[in-house]
């Protein structure tokens, strides 16, 4: 039984009210979803709620689950959207503080990282993970997720263009001009040599 | 020293599926160009640093069960002619397990098959581990379940089905030692099968049921194959 048949039965036996079949299922995929959601709000809290959201998005629209489409493309849909609505809410909330309407910036733009006030960490006091994450926070959501999909998720210019409803050649853009400026943060804070 | 054809030319590099190999075009003007050269050099050390992400492992979390639990307390079609079956596989899966556990030895012969406990462990360890077993379920089986359950592995082992005998060897083939670790592995790998062998049995079910027990002959075989009390279908 190859992986995409196993995710099937999985789902099917989940549908029909096996609690092993769901946990099993819920096992195949959260790491994958923790990590991305590390990387995408660099924090591990923040994570652990992307992760809880995307799987309680996933238990209640199992059921319109179609098995015309792979089951790690769809929840991959799902955790884009939910880190979508996430920065959303973030930003509503430091919006509103500032006394701004914001309605003129790009809900996709707005990095959450921008408002705090913790100073952004010199990189190159930083490595591993934690390097990644601190580059990755200096992006705009939507080039976060451009790399998110195409480097660690390693999905093509044509599946994100569909998942971010943008074209092909705008999802190529942005993320050569993602990867441009977290070479130009590396430089400047003397990560590469 | 700067080329007017750099931000074109990497950003139709990485358009590329990053595993290929850059465009004839591509490399030609590589070749030739320091300048771009070392801008993509400094590209592809900025992607490498991204790449040494280590996965983290993902804290405890109660994986939505509850929920699902909750949710899920009295499913519709495990009530009926089923409830009294749907743990057949579990019985099934223990045995087998228990099997592996303690390191039980099968006996082929001209008669059939007979299958005896090896001298280590003995029955103070089987006790254990059924009473961990117990546990691990009680949450899930009723007190008349466990009972069902009970006799149903009292009937697999008498009968020593021969299917779930030849899985049974099949998999000790392929884990000779049971150790902790791959006993985890064993354990899934039963439960999946539990899994399969209900949604057989429904599937089989629902078709006696379309075909409105016009074949008796079926329904008797789908009872020999649950070892179901074969005296309460008509011969
Ligand atoms: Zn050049």
């Amino acid at each position: 039984m190859n992986a995409i048949d196993e995710d099937d039965a999985l789902i099917a036996a989940a549908l029909k009210g096996s609690a092993y079949a769901w946990e099993k299922l819920v096992r195949r995929y959260e790491g994958r979803i923790y990590n991305l959601g590390l990387r995408l709000t660099g924090n591990s809290s923040d994570a652990m709620d992307l992760m809880q959201e995307v799987f309680l998005g996933v238990y209640r629209n199992l059921h319109r689950f179609r098995g015309d489409a792979k089951f790690s493309s769809w929840i991959f849909r799902i955790a884009h959207n939910k880190a979508v609505d996430m920065n959303r809410r973030k930003r509503l909330m430091t919006v509103s503080s500032w006394g701004d309407d914001g309605d003129s910036v790009d809900v996709l733009d707005t990095v959450p990282g921008e408002s705090q006030q913790e100073p952004e960490r010199q990189l190159n006091a930083l490595q591993g993970n934690e390097l990644v994450m601190a580059m990755l926070a200096r992006l705009p959501l939507s080039q976060r997720l451009i790399v998110e999909l195409k480097i660690f998720q390693g999905l093509t210019f044509e599946e994100i263009a569909g998942l971010q409803d943008i074209s092909e050649n705008t999802a190529k853009t942005r993320f050569y001009s993602a990867l441009r400026k977290l070479k130009v943060q590396l430089e400047e804070d003397n990560v590469l040599s | 020293m700067s080329c007017p054809k750099t931000p074109h030319l990497l950003q139709e590099y990485f358009a590329e599926d990053l595993s290929s190999r850059p465009g004839q075009e591509i490399q030609k003007h590589l070749d030739q160009c320091a300048h771009c050269r070392a801008e993509l050099d400094l590209l592809l050390s900025t992607r490498d640093q991204l790449e040494g992400w280590q996965e983290q492992s993902v804290p405890h979390w109660d994986r939505g069960m509850e929920l699902f639990r909750r949710e899920h307390r009295s499913p519709a079609q495990e009530q009926g002619f089923f409830a009294r079956w749907q743990w057949f596989p579990t019985a099934a899966s223990f045995a087998m397990l228990c099997l592996m556990l303690f390191n039980t030895t099968i006996v082929a012969d001209g008669d059939g098959v007979s299958i005896s406990f090896g001298a280590a462990g003995g029955e103070a360890q089987i006790a254990r581990a059924m009473e961990q077993f117990s546990e691990q379920f009680s949450e899930q089986f009723s007190e008349q379940q466990q009972l069902e359950r009970e006799a149903l592995v009292a009937r697999f082992e008498a009968r020593q089905d021969n299917n779930n005998v030849q899985l049974l060897e099949a998999v000790m083939q392929q884990s000779q030692q049971a150790t902790a670790e791959n006993m985890e592995l064993v354990y899934s790998y039963f439960e999946q099968q539990r899994l399969q062998d209900l949604q057989a049995m429904r599937a089989g079910y629902q078709e006696l049921l379309d075909s409105d027990y016009q074949t008796i002959r079926s329904l008797q075989q789908l009872a020999q194959y649950v070892s179901y009390d074969d005296t309460l279908i008509p011969q």
